[in-house]
């Protein structure tokens, strides 16, 4: 009778892509173990001189305390990397502010679990993108959703 | 049907049958120049074609077996445990049989499934038609060990098939050569920054123990002046924090230098080693 | 094994195997003969199931209007359009049917579009479907949304207060408890005359009076974000349990 297909069925989507739905090649298979990481970037990497101060003093606050006292933070990035990112992405006065917001989100701790996707390494997935006031920046990710960042 | 045309039909039927025959073997050479030029996706579906042609499966062993290997070139370890099995229900002979079981074990050894690798190691050993395959499968059973970190062990089954075999060697110096995670903790358990110390990270064993003499030192104080709140400030936000950190920081670096001492050898084996290799 | 049927019983082998790819490659070699829209319908197909949507379309538009698969191959084109967002084809559809029609109208909801009337949109739907776009529609039209200038007042007047309207409750209370505290140790270090002390503490707290405030807006911008999300969400979902009004084509039997 009549062909009552009537909406289309976004489940056409790619649920379970398989091996071969994609060409592919020779692929190296390393016998060394991966250690999963994430880590730190202690190069300056840039010609501005306020970032170069900036990022001088965020590798000294690495060195000196950070890495001795142990992994506190539950972000990732952390509230260090995000205080640096959030000034390359904005500016010094914004990313402080966008800084200010994050420490005192690192200060509560109730239902945080209920609140952030979750990164790679296992943290809370918090980038500075969510925060530059700029709509179009901002991906929502639902909490719980584990992330490949 | 006159005689003439059973004839013809009888021809027809018969050339139906021996033809496709030098055609399958063809095919299958056609596929096998693939495989030896790297082009492992387009063997496979030469492969899959010679399959579906091939009514009598006598290519059945032999073509899933090699989908097998092109699946493991690219990385794709589930199809290639999914071919190889194929190609085992296919095998005739008891020799045949042994080969797939032994790419499948390779396949868990390579993607770190141990105890898989372990399971059907000992299947195989138990099996009588295999009796002649002990040295063979104490091998393997090294290199499973050896993809779970575990040198120890790996000796073991290395020297087994002979006290001075060179990987029974190498499985034995890299075993000493780690660091022992328990001893890097009691130490900084002690003394903070002993830990880092022993693994060679002098400069943030120096910084540990540091922080540690300089908040223990504001907190004793501050109990011994009476300022009961200011101890208990110290102590619990700075001191207690940079000691775990401390602790911390022994197991991780242990971990970290044990990985390294692992990844060198792997890699000797991936890229040095000249015996058979999963 | 190389003559047209043979690759084409091959070409049906992979891709009843879900080996869509290769069924793909076999399909195009014999493209051009005889019952080609046949095939190109079943490459349209393979490419959709492996979500090649773009090389999809392009299989469908190919089948002539005197085949058996026609009307099929233009509904499934405009999925494929609809699954591109390309969603001016859809607008501009000439076929006047009826199932183009009703995802444009979710077109219209998912894309920011200026809405049309609510009944021109929903005329088209019955029932329990008409019930639900209508409520789709309410949610594009009026969303839920919190205004980033509210929070931001709220803030300044109580430290705290935007994110609770912004529903981050736990986080507005922190925020007020810490900046009151600062504020606090500075106010009666003041007191007691340890100027510097003071300075610092009023200092923090300033910091994180003025990141709250900041953060309240952001929060607002999160939520809004989160309203739209869901919307979509619930559509997509909505239009995913639609799935048995299409028939299987039992290519595969």
């Amino acid at each position: 009778m009549i062909k009552l297909f009537v909406l289309i069925c976004l489940g056409m989507q790619v649920l379970f892509a398989q091996t071969d739905w994609e060409k592919w090649g020779k692929a190296d298979i390393p016998y060394t173990i991966n250690s999963g990481t994430v880590s730190r970037n202690y190069s300056i990497g840039s010609d501005n001189p306020g970032q170069i101060i900036l990022k001088s003093l965020v590798i000294g606050y690495w060195v000196i305390i950070s890495d001795v006292d142990g992994d506190n933070c539950p972000f990732s990035p952390t509230c260090s990397s995000f205080f640096l990112q959030s000034v390359k992405e904005t500016n010094i006065v914004q990313g402080t502010l966008m800084f200010a917001d994050r420490f005192t989100r690192d200060m509560n701790t109730f239902g945080r679990l209920s609140h952030y996707p979750i990164s790679r390494n296992r943290h809370l997935y918090d980038p500075p993108t969510l925060y530059t006031l700029d709509k179009d920046k901002i991906k929502y990710i639902p909490a719980g959703v584990i992330v490949n960042e | 049907m006159n005689s003439v045309n059973k004839i013809v039909f009888i021809i027809l039927l018969t050339a139906k049958v021996i033809l496709p025959q030098g055609q399958l073997g063809d095919q299958f050479n056609k596929a096998k120049e693939l495989y030896s030029k790297g082009e492992y996706f387009n063997t496979i579906t030469e492969l899959k074609r010679l399959i579906f042609f091939d009514r009598d499966k006598r290519y059945a062993y032999i073509s899933n077996e090699l989908i097998g290997e092109c699946y493991k070139m690219g990385a794709k370890f589930t199809d290639a445990l999914n071919y190889f099995t194929r190609a085992e229900m296919s095998a005739t002979s008891s020799e045949d049989i042994y080969k797939c079981r032994i790419n499948i074990i390779k396949i868990n050894i390579l993607r770190r499934t141990t105890g898989r690798a372990i399971s059907l190691l000992d299947i195989l050993e138990k099996d009588s038609r295999f009796n002649g395959k002990r040295e063979e499968i104490d091998y393997w059973r090294g290199w499973a060990y050896i993809f779970a970190d575990d040198w120890d062990k790996a000796a073991i089954q290395f020297s087994k098939i002979s006290p001075d075999h060179e990987l029974k060697k190498m499985c034995d110096s890299i075993d000493n050569e780690r660091y022992s995670v328990t001893k890097a903790k009691l130490l900084s358990y002690f003394i903070p920054g002993a830990g880092q110390v022993y693994t060679g990270h002098y400069l943030s064993g120096l910084l540990s123990l540091g922080w540690n003499i300089l908040w223990g030192y504001t907190t004793v104080t501050a109990f011994q002046a009476g300022r009961i709140f200011d101890g208990v400030v110290v102590g619990e936000l700075l001191w207690f924090r940079f000691y775990n950190g401390n602790n911390q920081n022994a197991e991780k670096f242990t971990i970290e230098r044990n990985r390294e001492i692992s990844n060198g050898a792997l890699s000797y084996l991936q890229n040095g080693y000249r015996g058979e290799k999963p | 094994m190389y003559s047209t049927e043979s690759r084409r019983l091959f070409a049906d082998y992979l891709y009843c195997q879900k080996d869509y790819l290769r069924a793909i490659d076999e399909y195009q070699e014999i493209a051009g003969t005889a019952g080609s829209d046949t095939i190109n319908f079943k490459i349209g197909l393979a490419y959709l199931k492996i979500g090649k949507y773009e090389p999809a379309g392009l299989s469908f538009i190919k089948i002539k209007e005197n085949s058996y698969y026609y009307s099929n191959a233009r509904l499934e084109f405009f999925k494929t359009q609809f699954l591109l967002s390309n969603y001016d084809t859809l607008e501009r559809n000439g076929d006047n049917l009826l199932p183009v029609k009703q995802l444009n109208v979710f077109s219209y909801l998912l894309d920011y579009k200026t809405l049309p009337v609510k009944n021109k949109l929903l005329s088209i739907f019955e029932g329990e479907d008409r019930r639900a776009v209508s409520d789709f529609y309410e949610r594009k039209l009026n969303p839920p949304y919190k205004s980033e200038l509210t929070a931001i007042i709220l803030s300044t007047l109580i430290p705290g207060a935007g994110k609770i309207y912004t529903e981050e409750y736990s986080d507005g209370i922190i925020a007020f408890i810490v900046t009151g505290i600062m504020g606090y140790i500075s106010y009666t270090d003041f007191k007691a005359d340890h100027k510097l002390r003071g300075w610092v503490f009023a200092g923090l707290s300033t910091f994180f009076y003025a990141g709250n405030i900041y953060g309240s807006a952001a929060s607002a911008q999160i939520f809004n974000a989160k309203v739209n999300f869901k919307l979509s969400t619930d559509m997509k979902l909505f239009i995913e349990n639609k799935d048995y009004f299409i028939p299987d084509y039992e290519f595969c039997k």
